[in-house]
């Protein structure tokens, strides 16, 4: 199967008061089309840096890494933002919703911003299969969280991407509504095909990925394979 | 589109709601000051102008060339002709020398002639506006004419070979001060009739005046190409050098509109800043969001400058539509206090005004906003990562140079606008040190107070920073203001000291020695009196030591006086008063020249002067320099000699005197008693001169009225930046059990904490300002203004804690349950 995702000797540092931080050292890893992957860890071992850079959301302090066969260190963040305008959608733990926006807006907001036409369509679309049908002009502060993630799901997915990248995306939420969001992420990825990278410090959701990667203090650990769901 | 929609759904959200209110406010500020003063200074030209009968004028005493009237016609110049001359009139056996004035159709360009059917009338529904010139075969007179020709209004008189109607009396008329109104009583017919009189003769003494009236541009355009054609005999004449005591009041009145404008706009600005920071604090997760859906840097700042300029440019037309309403309101009130009909403005002010929202928006809004775009799109999965958001010194560089701009472009006066920006920087900086100091000393109390203050001291110290910068806000807003209502109390009465009640509003001129007791005791009989008589004759100055006076100065005969008293508004500024000159070495008398026309004439102290007086001359030596004030409508003379100086040249008398309008028939029987004497009616031109102040002040106080208005908005916008932190702190403290009476106590006390400090700074910053304002700007004495450095503490803390109970009464009233879920 091809390779879309791939980090190469992936490092990042930051300077601090202190002197300077390595959160990230020497990650290699590659996902292939279609896979689900898990990367778990403790809090502060590094996981949502190592998904920004995946992501191209940052940059590392040395290393590659490449992203459908681009190397994203090599762009500008001009270039960066084409490649996740293109290929990449997000589920974040906070939601990221726009509070001024109704749920159907969010939805829309990425569809616009590429151009698509029909884009209430899709969004409508894509609200209804989130069950969230009856609820379009609600604003954010005016849904529960689940409902809330379920927004950010139909917007990662209404764009259609090659990879989504689900920042511990039931983190915020009671164990059954993070059940109801994890069936609803996984039912979709699964639908539409796409490559799935999950940051979670939950096994009940990370043993639903293909695979698993675990980081400790900036390094990965344990390179678990093909776990059950 | 995209942008459009964008906007749409920001502004539903409420997130530029603050940013538009500012916008607005701005441009509302600036069109309204830019409006009014537009139209405030036509009307006062106009009305200056109006003294002239028109914009300019060429006086010749010749008629106009027929040339020059095609060229004007081309060049759409509106004209109109008079000729002044001075004849007999007849009625019966009696008869007057009169002040004939015929004037052509379209007369006059700029003014109106107020007429009555009322001899002696000065006001009140028998004054009726003319809408045209006296129609052939009648004249409108002086209502003192009548008594002198024993005549009533409807009789015939006789000038040269026609008899006229005497048809109405004339209460006012532009350029009632002609040439030659000073010899009699004035008539004015139809320029039509002039021929059939016959008093026109070759060798006649008439001065013919040319009126042209246009918009400033095409007139300036049009004496510029006149004035080479003009022989020596033709004089351009404008308000510059006509009307000098109105000049002073103009320029004392535009400064002080500029003033404030600088304050409001800069008011204004601080609001828009202020919004725009929260806008962009608000906009740093959104764009983070929008970068991870992989949209580019250049692309948001696109996306967000056209969300803005439409903002701007939405904001401008509100403001120009509000401000256009707010200043025509004004003009209204104008028109029915005074009945004057304020001029419109020209095109160019719209424009500006429309222009001044985006020009605020690049100006005060931009600086802050200009980092967001480069929001690190890690911010999204990062939510502790800080957010550089610029410099801040770049920021006020900014926008002190917008604000230049729009002092320069509005206000066309760079050095006021550079003084009171420097001035204001400064006052921000001790204000913050100053304001530091304060609350540190608040803590200290507030460690040994009761829980509200407590609450409030608490809430200050933990946003120190913000609330440092809250209280040089307010102290530069209410410093602003006081200044603004300081400096319009001061000019105010500072025109009517210059210009009391009892100003006197007559001169009475040619009044000869012989009649000088007489005269007087007439006076006393009808209870006025006179301050002084001057001695005076006619002279004209030929040459200073050996060499031939200037042409282009003073070319015409002044009056010569002497006195031993120096006048009260008179001041030696070079050499000495009589008293203690100790004389020429040529043995030549003394004479004091103001200082002015001295520097026209580049005289130096110790200069020998010649006049010619009646065909003689007489010689003198410059012992001394004076200031004078030509506002004060007293007597003033460019000359006066030592006494006894002129004791060989038989002197007329003059002096001033205050009639009230019932008296004014008093100069009937003063003429009747003493026909040679001449009486010019100053009555008129004060009359102006208080309605100019008026105006002045009804447009300062709508420019007062804005300043307040932009201050609450940066109230308002400055505790907006905290309120979400404040809502769930009250929501916090609520769930703890705090009472809401407690929270909102708190709110009060710290407000009025913040008030308090910014009053006592504002009081000693205004202070500072002003001392500077009256010592710089309008040359007035220094005087310390104790009433305030009370009161401005306690009003603005007042005033400061209502807004801010106000602004904040959300985070007060949301129930505690509704803050925690949203904040979790």
């Amino acid at each position: 199967m091809a390779t879309i995702l791939q980090a190469r000797d992936l490092s990042k540092t930051v300077t601090t008061a202190a002197g300077d931080l390595t959160i990230l050292k020497d990650i290699n890893l590659s996902v292939d089309k279609g896979e689900s992957l898990a990367i778990t860890g403790a809090s502060g071992s590094g996981k949502s840096t190592l998904l920004g850079l995946l992501a191209g959301l940052d940059v590392p302090t040395s290393g590659q890494v490449l992203l459908a066969d681009e190397d994203l260190s090599a762009l500008d963040e001009e270039g960066r933002a084409r490649v996740r305008a293109e290929r990449v959608g997000f589920v974040f733990q906070s939601f990221q919703l726009l509070p001024g926006l109704t749920a159907l807006e969010n939805v829309m907001l990425p569809l616009e911003l590429s151009g698509k036409a029909g884009a209430r369509q899709q969004a409508q679309d894509y609200l209804a299969r989130v069950g969230l049908a009856e609820r379009l002009e609600h604003y954010p502060p005016q849904l529960s969280g689940g409902e809330q993630q379920r927004v950010a799901i139909a917007r990662a997915f209404a764009c259609a991407p090659e990879i989504l990248f689900a920042d511990e995306p039931t983190g915020n939420l009671d164990s059954a509504t993070g059940k109801t969001i994890s069936d609803l992420l996984f039912g979709l990825n699964a639908e539409a095909d796409t490559t799935l990278v999950l940051i979670t410090h939950e096994d009940r959701l990370a043993n639903r990925c293909a695979r698993q990667l675990q980081l400790a203090a900036g390094e990965l650990l344990i390179s678990a394979s093909a776990a059950v769901q | 589109m995209l942008a459009l929609r964008l906007l749409w759904r920001n502004w539903r959200s409420g997130e530029v709601k603050l940013l538009a209110i500012a916008l607005t406010l701005a441009v509302t500020v600036v069109s309204t000051i830019a409006l009014f003063t537009d139209r405030l200074e036509s009307t006062l030209l106009e009305q200056s102008n109006s003294l002239l009968g028109a914009d300019k004028l060429i006086t010749s005493n010749q008629p106009h060339q027929a040339a020059w009237q095609s060229e004007a016609e081309e060049q759409g110049i509106d004209t109109s002709r008079v000729a002044h001359f001075a004849s007999m009139v007849f009625a019966g056996d009696e008869m007057h020398l009169a002040s004939i004035k015929a004037v052509g159709q379209r007369y006059p360009l700029r003014g109106y002639i107020d007429l009555s059917e009322q001899p002696f009338a000065t006001s009140g529904p028998s004054v009726t506006r003319a809408s045209g010139i006296p129609p052939a075969g009648e004249v409108w007179v002086d209502s003192r004419l009548l008594p002198l020709l024993h005549i009533e209004l409807g009789d015939s008189l006789q000038i040269g070979e026609h008899s006229f109607t005497a048809s109405k009396v004339i209460v006012s008329e532009p350029d009632g001060s002609g040439p030659f109104s000073v010899m009699g009583a004035r008539i004015m017919m139809n320029m039509a009739d002039l021929d059939k009189t016959r008093v026109i003769q070759p060798g006649s003494r008439v001065e013919y005046q040319w009126l042209l009236a246009s918009d400033p541009d095409d007139l300036q355009a049009f004496v510029e190409w006149l004035e080479p054609r003009l022989t020596e005999h033709e004089e351009v004449v404008g308000i510059e050098n006509a009307q000098r005591r109105l000049q002073g009041t103009l320029k004392t009145g535009r400064r002080f509109l500029v003033l404030a404008a600088v304050m409001g706009v800069l008011l204004a600005g601080v609001a828009i800043a202020l919004a725009a920071r929260q806008f962009a604090a608000r906009h740093i997760n959104p764009v983070a969001l929008l970068k991870s859906l992989g949209v580019g840097a250049r692309r948001i700042r696109l996306l967000y400058l056209a969300q803005l300029s439409c903002l701007s440019l939405l904001a401008a037309l509100v403001g120009l539509a509000l401000g256009y309403a707010i200043q025509e309101l004004i003009a209204l009130a104008v028109y029915r206090l005074y009945q004057i009909e304020m001029a419109p403005a020209q095109w160019q002010t719209y424009l500006l005004s429309v222009i001044s929202g985006p020009v605020a928006l690049v100006g005060f809004a931009l600086p802050g906003l200009w980092f967001l775009p480069n929001v690190a799109p890690i911010k999204v999965l990062r939510q502790d990562l800080e957010v550089n958001t610029g410099a801040v010194l770049w920021q006020i560089a900014m926008a002190c140079g917008v604000l230049i701009l729009l002092v320069v472009v509005f206000g066309r006066d760079l050095m006021l606008g550079a003084t009171v920006l420097l001035a204001l920087a400064v006052v921000a900086v001790l204000a913050g040190l100053l304001a530091y100091g304060l609350l540190s000393l608040g803590k200290k109390a507030g460690a040994q107070a009761g829980s509200r203050w407590r609450l409030a001291v608490a809430s200050i110290q933990r946003r120190r920073s913000a609330s440092v910068l809250q209280v040089v806000v307010f102290a530069t807003a209410v410093m602003l203001l006081l200044t603004l209502t300081i400096v319009r109390t001061s000019l105010i009465e500072e025109w009517q000291v210059k210009v009391p009640e009892d100003a006197p509003n007559h001169f009475l001129l040619n009044i000869a020695p012989s009649e000088v007791e007489p005269f007087q005791t007439l006076l006393d009989k009808n209870q006025l009196s006179v301050e002084q008589l001057y001695p005076m004759v006619r002279g004209r100055l030929t040459f200073i030591n050996e060499r031939p006076k200037p042409e282009d100065t003073l070319n015409r005969e002044a009056s010569l006086t002497w006195s031993d008293q120096l006048a009260d508004d008179n001041e030696v500024v070079a050499g000495q008063w009589w008293d203690e000159w100790s004389g020429s070495e040529s043995g030549l008398p003394g004479v004091s020249v103001e200082a002015e026309v001295a520097e026209r004439l580049d005289i130096s102290l110790g200069d020998e002067l010649t006049f010619s007086i009646g065909g003689l001359e007489a010689k003198a030596e410059v012992a001394s320099f004076r200031t004078l004030e030509w506002e004060s409508l007293q007597p003033n003379f460019y000359f006066i000699f030592q006494p006894g100086a002129l004791d060989d040249y038989s002197p007329m008398y003059m002096t001033s005197v205050y009639l009230p309008p019932e008296q004014k028939t008093f100069i009937n029987t003063l003429l009747t008693n003493y026909p040679t004497i001449v009486v010019i009616e100053l009555d008129r031109i004060i009359n102006q001169i208080r309605t100019i102040v008026s105006q002045v002040s009804d447009g300062v106080g709508l420019v007062l009225l804005m300043v307040l208005l932009g201050g609450c908005l940066v109230l308002v916008a400055s505790v907006n930046g905290s309120i979400n932190e404040r809502k769930q702190e009250a929501g916090l403290l609520r769930a703890l059990g705090a009472s809401r009476s407690l929270i909102t106590g708190g709110v009060w006390t710290e407000f009025a904490i913040l008030g308090f400090a910014a009053g006592i700074i504002a009081a000693v910053a205004a202070e500072a300002l002003l001392i500077g304002l009256q010592v710089a700007v309008f040359e007035v004495p220094v005087q310390p203004h104790y009433i305030y450095w009370l009161l401005t503490p306690v009003v603005t803390a007042v005033f400061v804690a209502a807004i801010g109970a106000f602004s904040c009464r959300h985070a007060v009233n949301t129930p505690p349950a509704v803050v925690l879920r949203e904040a979790a």
